[in-house]
């Protein structure tokens, strides 16, 4: 009698097994037709067929989720735990749903035991884990290089630690150079040219031998067409930093810009030296060289920015430049050609405008 | 004894030089004109390109006498047809005489100067004896209708628009008189802006609330007048070529870059290219500045061009052409090569460094150090009133840009002006006719500057002022290439922004005692004067007969 009562229990058991298993399948199912109702119906009955069934509790949170239901949701997954505390699935939910509801500190757990990297990162941008999400989020960038949402995240706690690291040098070290070089940089951006000026004097001041400052400096002034102070500071660059080809090809724009095309040929053929082949270098270079009378450098200069370029503003500037030139030397045809190649550019990209 | 002349005597006196302005800044005596624009928070474009200042002899009692152009009031939200209150006098143009004793007495009214039409924007004036009668004449350009005065030649002028036929209408902004067909009767050249009235203005910039670029409104054509000589003008943009191509002209100057022997017209025009209207000699025009190669930067790119000067400033006795434009460009400087091409010289010329940060509007080759070498004087201002708000690094009003010229480069000087202002118009003449050129700045919202000369730098130096007496030619030499010691000017009192300049042809000769001129007259004539003596004034009256 106890034997039969107890194999018609297992039977009984094994039965609603069954059936709460076809009802998770057909819940499933129903998720590949995007019919949400129809799916959260079925994980019911899976869980009204077996009411510890982890699994079922797991994939209804999932289903809420989709419905932008998330308060269901974290109750779904924490059954889910509840049931079967190592169950991936519904840590996920629970960490999604949570950072959904803006509970990202209570979210964090759950990611992390989820492996959820990309929501991970962005609730670490929430709770101030700057340093954290940044290397979450560069993990994922690499699996997903043109995910727009990722690369905002990514751009965005960047920018935030950034910012933090930054008021964190303000607020702990104000006299240092490297405060007065934030402070400059951040005033330059705003275009702020006379304070982003008295900035980076005072760093300049205080560590003179550190790289780039001139080349910042000489920037603010060339922004404010202050071009001798330009000079000065872009040639101080260079003698700080002889091998940085942007020093150098500063300094030849800056000599250029007052009207030194010799000097500025020099220096524009040193930073072509350095770091071959970029295309203002060598447009700038052409310039200076026209300028200068060195004909076959500037035609050189001019045709390799027409190759790199192609079909950008530069290669049009550079198609232009040729014109001139061949045009000067009496090469009717080549200026022409080089003239109906400008124009063409200009057709498609549009008017050339001074900045 | 001789004494050695140290290197600290050599630096201190090179201090003392740079140190003493170059011109005495005045008000002008007796003037109490006030420039009106009226800017408002609907950001009308019209508000930011007045007003023009002519230098002219209205009454031929040998001193020079002042026109202004007034803008207009614009009291709230306009509608087509725009009403700004011209009638009022506090928004008239005014005419001033200049006395014995230097001061000035406004006249407007007697002369029958005052109200300029309700209707009418004010903008810029021309200067020109289009009637030969020895009387110069005054053009006055607009947004609405344009307006000829005649000189009756008794301190009194009559407005003869209707009968000669050039009201133009739209927005005019520059003019100039020329004689394009060496007819001996001037023409008239207008330029035009764009296609703009008040029902159709807007708004830029977002939040900063800025004037709109011109790119914003349609382009639109120049005009061209033919002087019939009877008193009558006809137009003849369209057969001429010149309404050929349609652009966003605010200045005009002429010379004959090619050596032809007929006057051709250059237009700076905004945002874009620029245009170099060849005079064919048949009564037409080819635009060829892109052939030519003064349409664009050295870059390819598009001018905000403003103000232009067309004379020649390296004393190679071709016209060079200079335009005037926004920061982040610069002041495009084109050398006449010889051989109707240009080439662009802005960097050579040391104008990098001088202006890349500047906006000019009126400008001037003009040689105030008499040393023979014609020196660059630009009003200066950026268009928007709150462009520090957008960018810190720019100013809305600017001190005035003078630089001079030595041997074909440019290096900055100091004008005396310390207060920078919203400077448009700048016209250039001997007013006190010391043989040094003196300079009248317009400013938005406020009076006149009178930048007098006092000569210095360059005491010592020589002068020659050369008027033009056409016979055969138009009366006033309008076309005319005159040569002193190996510099040449082309006489015409166009150029600059919306301005009329002194028609005298000055010339600097530095050390030079004795001059020798050369005169080649529109009619084709040519009369060359030896051993002049220098510190005069000089009339130089067009042979009859060949």
């Amino acid at each position: 009698m106890i034997q039969l009562a107890m194999f018609l229990w297992l039977a009984g058991q094994s039965a609603t097994a069954d059936s709460a298993q076809q009802h998770l399948q057909a819940g499933l199912e129903a998720r590949k037709q995007h019919e949400v109702e129809l799916e959260i119906a079925e994980f019911r009955k899976a869980i009204d067929a077996d009411p510890k069934f982890a699994a079922a509790f797991a994939q209804l949170g999932a289903a809420y989720m989709e419905k932008r239901d998330y308060a269901s949701a974290i109750a779904s997954a924490k059954r889910a735990l509840e049931l079967s505390p190592d169950l991936l699935v519904a840590d996920q939910v629970l960490g999604y749903a949570l950072l959904a509801q803006g509970y990202a500190a209570e979210a964090i757990p759950y990611l992390e035991r989820a492996g959820a990297q990309d929501a991970l990162g962005i609730a670490q941008i929430q709770t101030g884990q700057l340093t954290d999400a940044v290397a979450n989020l560069t993990v994922v960038i690499a699996q997903r290089p043109n995910d727009p949402d990722v690369l905002y995240y990514l751009g965005h706690a960047s920018g935030l630690l950034s910012k933090s690291a930054i008021d964190t040098l303000l607020a702990n070290y104000p006299d240092s150079a490297r405060a007065h070089l934030a402070l400059a940089e951040n005033y330059f951006v705003l275009r702020q040219m006379p304070q982003a000026e008295k900035e980076y004097k005072e760093a300049l001041r205080l560590r003179p031998d550190l790289p780039g400052l001139h080349l910042e400096l000489g920037l603010v002034y060339a922004n404010s067409a202050q071009w001798p102070q330009a000079e000065e500071e872009f040639r101080a660059e260079t003698k700080l930093q002889p091998g940085s080809a942007e020093a150098a090809y500063r300094f030849g724009s800056a000599l250029l810009q007052q009207g030194k095309p010799h000097e500025a040929h020099v220096e524009l053929e040193r930073a072509n030296r350095l770091k071959p082949d970029m295309p203002e270098t060598l447009y700038t270079l052409g310039k200076a060289s026209s300028l200068d009378g060195d004909a076959v450098t500037a035609e050189k200069a001019w045709t390799k920015v027409v190759e790199l370029e192609k079909t950008t503003s530069l290669a049009a500037q550079a198609h232009f430049g040729l014109a001139g030139l061949y045009k000067k030397q009496g090469k009717t045809a080549q200026s022409q050609h080089e003239m109906k190649e400008f124009q063409k550019l200009q057709s498609t990209i549009g008017p050339p405008r001074s900045e | 004894m001789f004494r050695r002349f140290s290197r600290r005597d050599f630096l201190g006196s090179a201090v003392l030089a740079a140190a003493a302005p170059f011109f005495e800044v005045k008000a002008l005596r007796g003037v109490n004109f006030l420039l009106q624009n009226s800017p408002t928070p609907h950001k009308y474009l019209i508000e930011t390109m007045p007003g023009g200042v002519a230098l002219f002899d209205y009454n031929n009692d040998g001193l020079l006498d002042i026109f202004f152009v007034n803008g207009g009031k614009i009291a709230g939200a306009l509608r087509v047809p725009e009403n700004f209150e011209r009638s009022d006098s506090r928004y008239w143009n005014r005419l001033y005489r200049q006395n014995r004793d230097g001061s000035f007495t406004d006249v407007t009214q007697a002369a029958g100067l005052g109200n300029a039409g309700n209707g009418n924007y004010g903008m810029g004036v021309a200067i020109g004896d289009y009637d030969n009668d020895g009387y110069p004449d005054i053009y006055v350009t607009n947004y609405g209708k344009n307006i000829l005065y005649h000189n009756n030649g008794d301190g009194t002028f009559t407005d003869v628009t209707a009968k000669a036929g050039v009201s133009g209408g739209g927005w005019s902004v520059s003019a100039g008189f020329l004689d394009y067909d060496n007819d001996g009767h001037l023409d008239l050249f207008v330029t035009r802006y764009m296609e703009w009235d008040a029902d159709h203005n807007k708004i830029c910039g977002g939040d900063w609330h800025t004037y709109c670029p011109p790119a914003e409104f349609p382009a639109t054509t120049n005009v061209l007048y033919r002087n019939r000589g009877d008193g009558t003008f006809e137009d003849v943009s369209g057969r001429s070529g010149i309404a050929a191509k349609k652009g966003r002209a605010l200045g005009v100057a002429f010379a004959d870059y090619d050596g032809d022997g007929f006057t051709d017209i250059f237009v700076s025009n905004d945002g874009m290219q620029q245009y170099l209207y060849h005079n064919n000699g048949d009564g037409t025009f080819k635009e060829c500045a892109l052939e030519s190669g003064l349409a664009l930067t050295a870059d390819g790119k598009g001018l905000s061009g403003m103000g232009v000067v067309f004379q020649d400033y390296d004393n190679d006795g071709q016209p060079d052409v200079l335009v005037t434009v926004l920061p982040r460009e610069l002041y495009s400087l084109y050398h006449n090569d010889g051989d109707g091409s240009f080439s662009y010289k802005s960097l050579e010329a040391g104008l990098g460094a001088l202006t890349s940060g500047s906006s000019g509007w009126g400008v001037g080759f003009e040689d105030f150090d008499n040393d023979g070498w014609k020196d660059l004087f630009v009003a200066q201002s950026h268009v928007l009133d709150n462009v520090e708000k957008i960018d810190a690094s720019l100013s809305y009003k600017e001190l005035p840009l003078l630089a001079l010229n030595h041997q074909g480069r440019f290096e900055r000087a100091d004008s005396g002006v310390t207060t920078p202002l919203a400077a448009r118009g700048a016209a250039f003449g001997d007013i006190n006719n010391d043989g040094w050129i003196d300079v009248v700045v317009t400013a938005l919202g406020g009076p006149p500057v009178l930048l007098l000369n006092r000569g210095g730098g360059g005491e010592g130096n020589h002068w020659l002022c050369i008027s033009l007496r056409g016979t055969r030619s138009n009366r006033d030499g309008y076309g005319a290439r005159v040569s002193v010691n190996g510099q040449t000017r082309f006489a015409s009192s166009a150029g600059s922004y919306i301005c009329a300049n002194d028609k005298r042809l000055h010339f600097g000769l530095g050390s030079a005692a004795k001059a020798s001129v050369e005169v080649l007259w529109p009619s084709g004539a040519k009369q060359v004067l030896n051993d002049v003596r220098a510190n005069q004034f000089l009339e130089v009256r067009e042979p009859e007969h060949t």
